[in-house]
């Protein structure tokens, strides 16, 4: 007997399929009249959306909230089912999370309508056939905003939006100190592909191999959530992420010698149903204590893209966000730093 | 939390002739079918919305064990509130920490999971029936 559920990825996802009473009062509240309403929305700073190639990573910090009249105020904008959800869970820190993470795609979606007010309430999501949450727009249709996608993952200590437009984008984020329950070489031998099993092999420190470990599980996450199609469609094990270590240099002025970050790559071991050279990686450090990795789908028209050498990077805008209070960008020379993948860090506009 | 929008069942293929349950399905909790004689152990029957949700419940032992390694997994205070129902993800787990709970289970039970279980699993109760079902077959 065979039941398939949806996976623990899109865990905070609290999709309530919108009933038509709800779609009734939605109509009424999505009105984006084009002044400023004194709601809390007001306090949103408005954002231009991502162009192609570019990415927009959020992330709060749930240490960084205390106040219970903020916590409310995030309550305050969910929808009742996933107000329901929330005081479901028992344990104080998981429902914040909980909390945070619902509350950080609803003030990050809302931004992106620069011509007037989203309510962040007003959002409506559901599921694609394998679980994962996306908006639905088609209750949405007094705006003008192009399809977003979104992607959220969390850890205890920090909770993340990757932001895209045109293409499907996954994140995962974790913390690079975690500790395994598992040995970590037999882990990856049940659930890794042979190829990076030899990678970790080779790593004779155990704090180095840990990392490792960590990014390309991050990365292997993050493959699979932009894919969309749960685990069942791309198990761990039939895909190989590699990161190529690179060092560009001139030979004749060693002082010059540029690193450049590995390139990261995904290749399927066996079955070819999901053509993976579409896919482009970002591999961060955060504050340095978290690992953030990045995917989203090349753009086949991108005359960049299909070069190897020409490949254009993508452009990552980074902020650190306490929604309704404060966004702070951050840049490469704060703690955040690019780690793999053709990437960089831009400046917020 | 991760719910089932979508459930799709597929019944052994036991069933040439229908199932003929001995409860009307207006408001089960419990059912259990008799085919060919055979006793099944009890169905629990759940209805979410317009589908329905059939599982084979597996022992309570096995419940019990699956949630004692979900508290050693998760690093749950003792006297935390762990059962069939719980979420993994309620209980703060991440899609890590789901697999580190079916590669223990997996070495506690001698069993082997599919790949593709092993990160679809959301509940204690999942993963125990997943257990008992892998237990059976191999006996």
């Amino acid at each position: 007997m065979k039941i398939h559920s949806v996976s623990t990825r899109y865990s905070w996802s609290f999709v309530c399929m919108t009933s038509l009473r709800d779609r009734a009062q939605l109509m009424t509240n999505t009105r984006c009249f084009g002044r400023n309403f004194v709601t809390a929305s007001s306090s949103l700073p408005p954002v231009q959306l991502p162009a192609q190639r570019e990415v927009h990573f959020w992330y709060v910090l749930p240490d960084e909230v205390k106040s219970t009249n903020l916590l409310n105020q995030y309550l305050e904008i969910l929808s009742p089912c996933e107000k329901e959800e929330i005081f479901r869970i028992r344990e104080e820190q998981l429902k914040k999370s909980a909390l945070l993470a619902r509350a950080l795609v609803r003030t990050t979606l809302a931004r992106y309508q620069t011509k007037c007010q989203i309510d962040p309430k007003s959002f409506k999501f559901k599921k694609n056939n394998y679980g994962k949450p996306e908006v639905d727009w088609q209750s949405a249709d007094d705006w003008s905003l192009p399809p977003l996608h979104f992607n959220i993952s969390h850890t205890s200590s920090l909770i993340a939006c990757g932001v895209a437009v045109g293409s499907p984008i996954g994140i995962d984020v974790e913390e690079k100190q975690r500790r395994l329950k598992n040995d970590i070489l037999a882990f990856a031998q049940r659930f890794f592909s042979p190829h990076e099993i030899e990678t970790l092999t080779h790593i004779a420190d155990p704090e180095l191999r840990l990392q490792e470990f960590i990014k390309l599980w991050t990365l292997k996450e993050a493959y699979v959530k932009a894919l969309g199609k749960g685990f069942s469609a791309s198990p761990f094990k039939t895909f190989t992420v590699r990161l190529r270590d690179h060092m560009k240099g001139d030979i004749h002025a060693l002082r010059h010698v540029i690193y450049k970050a590995p390139d990261i790559t995904v290749e399927p071991s066996v079955d070819l149903k999901n053509p993976s050279s579409n896919w482009e990686f970002v591999l961060l450090e955060l504050a340095g204590s978290h690992y953030a990795a990045v995917c989203i789908e090349q753009d086949s028209i991108d005359p960049g893209s299909k070069s190897g050498n020409g490949s254009m990077p993508i452009n990552l805008t980074l902020r650190k966000t306490i929604p309704f209070v404060e966004d702070e960008c951050i840049s490469a020379n704060d703690s955040a730093v690019v780690i793999g993948g053709l990437a960089r860090l831009a400046v917020c506009d | 939390m991760a719910s089932l929008a979508q459930s799709s069942i597929s019944l052994p293929s036991l069933s040439n002739r229908p199932l003929v349950p001995r409860a009307g399905f207006s408001k089960p909790s419990s059912v259990s079918l008799s085919i060919s004689g055979r006793n099944f152990p009890s169905i629990a029957l759940q209805s979410r919305g317009r589908q329905f949700q059939v599982r084979c419940a597996a022992k309570p032992e096995t419940v019990e064990k699956v949630c004692e390694l979900v508290k050693k997994q998760l690093a749950l205070p003792e006297g935390s509130a762990v059962t069939g129902e719980s979420k993994f993800a309620a209980l703060g787990a991440d899609s890590l920490d789901t697999v580190e709970i079916v590669m223990g289970l997996e070495e506690q039970f001698g069993i082997s999971v599919e790949e593709e279980s092993a990160q679809t699993i959301t509940t204690v109760q999942e993963a125990a029936d997943m257990i008992d079902k892998l237990l059976e077959s191999k006996a």
